[in-house]
């Protein structure tokens, strides 16, 4: 009887809400469970317009398949030396910026760099690598002018060179994303009691000591978990970057897990190879990011998500 | 006050103005690069003369890309797709995160737990575009105002900050009768100024910067400006009639400056005012709840 009454209760209070509810609830569910279950087709055999989820099951064959594919093997190499690199490049970088950064004393400078570097976060990757294209290419473009003037150099056709992608992409991303990545950074390091310092000065330790007995060490756990995080998005590239950049010429390098998917599965609709190709790197994402959240709650005692 | 000083010390603030120079001469030089390229003479162009400045000012390859209808109409569609898809995700992302903000409501824990699920593991490209396509909205306009509507990133920001509302309003507000569709339109929207605008600007942004959803889903009258840039780098597509006239390479390169300046100058002209709420929005995403 009171329990029938506490439920009478909690409807009357709560039932607008769930009312709320239920329309976004069925959005979110069509577009992101959908899909999600969608991923069957990689174990069906697709017709055209007999359903998007395929006709019959054909068990693992569209997977023995691409493990037998030397372009899947090339595709999966790529894209770990290119996020093996860019992450060993990229993550350090963002760390210096931070502490050099807050070691600005002219505010406005300050205010001036800080917001200048956030900026390029927010350019289109199409304007980015439309940008590049016209600053490297061979006739016109400023950096063979200066090789060609200043150092007589022959021109190089930078976009076009496979041996120049992968640093191309790396160089890429430092420029777009340096000053955003460090504002984690920046915030822990002001985070840090200003005793620490004045001790250190106490003490006698110049500025540059204090960076590196004080600064480092104490956003020693920030580095630990934004590492963490960036080793689970390993196999996660800017896919639209290497998709903009992509020229047959530089394929070798610049063939990545997700562009395959793209030309396997929408340039020659083969949807179910695809979605298998797909979800593969689909788990094994998954499996990263939640062996690194589980090595995170190891290191530092808490997870990550 | 940091009065010591020693060689060191010296040494180091020197590294650190110079970083911070080089940092703001290579973030800065390739727009400003692209602006006096878009200004240029395509003769100055084709002699190399141009580098920071305009040479042979001329606003022709602005005059003639704004004659070109295939270009404004892509200005247009991706004005209607930011719009759009900002208001309409605005509105579902509200409705989604206001019940999921009250932790009492039965539910709401494994509604959540689905949605973080979903940040890490999602349908592929294939399963997404095979969704779009039996829902019948390719080719349609729907194709890019509906299904991006929910960004669990931004979702999470949006829960976290109601959350921080305090529970005593809603109490009291219950107290005098007032409904929950009162508390959120009177009580909680006002109160969440600061966080609608981080969670709209960075749809907004998502929606003006998209091209590869416009690639597969869309018709070439339906491209947006960013996808129109792209064909233009690409060589996909000519940027006009006009292209043939002249010297044919340069004045691509002082018309495809003119669309980077064209397109990406909204968002350079706004960014100043909002970048306050970007940066919020990335320290309370770095919070998480």
């Amino acid at each position: 009887m009171k329990k029938t009454e506490k439920a009478k209760a909690y409807f009357f209070r709560y039932w607008q809400l769930y009312v709320m509810l239920i329309i976004p609830f069925l959005y979110f569910l069509l577009f992101k469970y959908v899909p999600l279950f969608g991923n069957v087709l990689a174990f069906r055999r697709y017709r055209p317009g007999m359903g998007p989820f395929g006709t019959d099951w054909v068990g693992m064959q569209y997977f023995k398949r691409f493990w037998g594919d030397p372009a899947f093997w090339r595709a999966f190499r790529n894209t770990l030396v290119l996020s093996l690199l860019n992450l060993v490049i990229n993550f350090p970088i963002p760390i210096f910026f931070a502490i050099l950064l807050n070691e600005v004393h002219i505010l406005p400078f300050k205010k001036v760099v800080q917001t200048v570097s956030y900026m390029p976060r927010f350019i289109s990757t199409v304007v980015v690598i439309a940008i590049l294209g016209e600053l490297l290419s061979p006739s016109t473009g400023i950096v063979n002018i200066l090789r060609m003037n200043l150092l007589g150099q022959k021109a190089i056709y930078f976009i076009n060179e496979a041996k120049y992608f992968r640093w191309i992409y790396i160089f890429v991303d430092t420029w777009q994303y340096t000053g955003w990545t460090a504002i984690i950074y920046l915030a822990a390091i002001t985070a840090i009691p200003a005793d620490l310092y004045e001790a250190a000065t106490i003490d006698g330790a110049s500025r540059t000591q204090q960076v590196f007995y004080v600064t480092i060490p104490s956003i020693m756990p920030t580095i630990m978990v934004m590492l963490i995080l960036n080793v689970g998005r390993l196999l996660s590239l800017g896919f639209e970057k290497v998709l903009l950049m992509y020229t047959p010429d530089n394929s070798m390098v610049s063939d990545i897990i997700d562009t395959l998917v793209y030309r396997t599965g929408l340039a020659n609709q083969n949807y179910s190879y695809a979605t298998a190709i797909g979800l593969f790197s689909g788990i094994i994402g998954v499996i990263l990011v939640s062996s690194s959240n589980f090595l995170s709650r190891k290191v530092t005692g808490e997870g990550v998500y | 006050m940091r009065t010591y000083r020693d060689r060191s010390t010296i040494l180091f603030q020197l590294l650190v103005y110079t970083v911070m120079i080089f940092t703001l001469a290579a973030t800065l030089i390739p727009l400003v690069s692209m602006t006096a390229l878009s200004l240029s003479s395509p003769k100055a162009i084709v002699n190399n003369e141009v580098f920071l400045w305009p040479k042979n000012i001329t606003f022709e390859a602005y005059r003639q890309i704004f004659t070109y209808p295939n270009f404004f109409r892509a200005y247009g569609n991706t004005f209607l797709y930011t719009f759009g898809g900002t208001a309409i995700s605005l509105v579902v992302m509200i409705f989604f995160a206001f019940p999921l903000s009250k932790s009492a409501l039965k539910g709401t824990k494994f509604v959540l737990k689905l949605v973080i699920f979903s940040m890490f593991f999602s349908g592929g490209l294939i399963p997404n575009y095979l969704l779009i396509a039996n829902l019948g909205l390719t080719n349609t306009r729907w194709a890019m105002l509906l299904p991006f509507a929910i960004n669990q990133f931004n979702l999470i920001l949006l829960i976290n900050f109601f959350k921080s509302i305090p529970i005593d309003l809603e109490e009291a507000a219950i107290i005098d009768g007032v409904s929950y569709v009162g508390i959120l339109t009177r009580i909680v929207l006002p109160l969440s100024g600061a966080a609608l605008a981080t969670v709209g600007l960075y749809t907004a942004v998502f929606f003006w910067n998209d091209w590869f959803n416009g690639l597969i889903y869309l018709k070439s009258s339906q491209f947006p400006v960013m996808l129109f840039l792209r064909n233009i780098v690409t060589g996909t597509s000519m940027v006009g009639d006009a292209a043939g006239a002249g010297d044919k390479s340069t004045i691509a390169i002082s018309i495809k400056s003119a669309v980077i300046v064209t397109s990406t100058l909204p968002i350079i002209l706004l960014y100043p005012f909002l970048q306050r709420y970007f940066v919020k929005g990335v320290m309370i995403g770095a919070v998480k709840g």
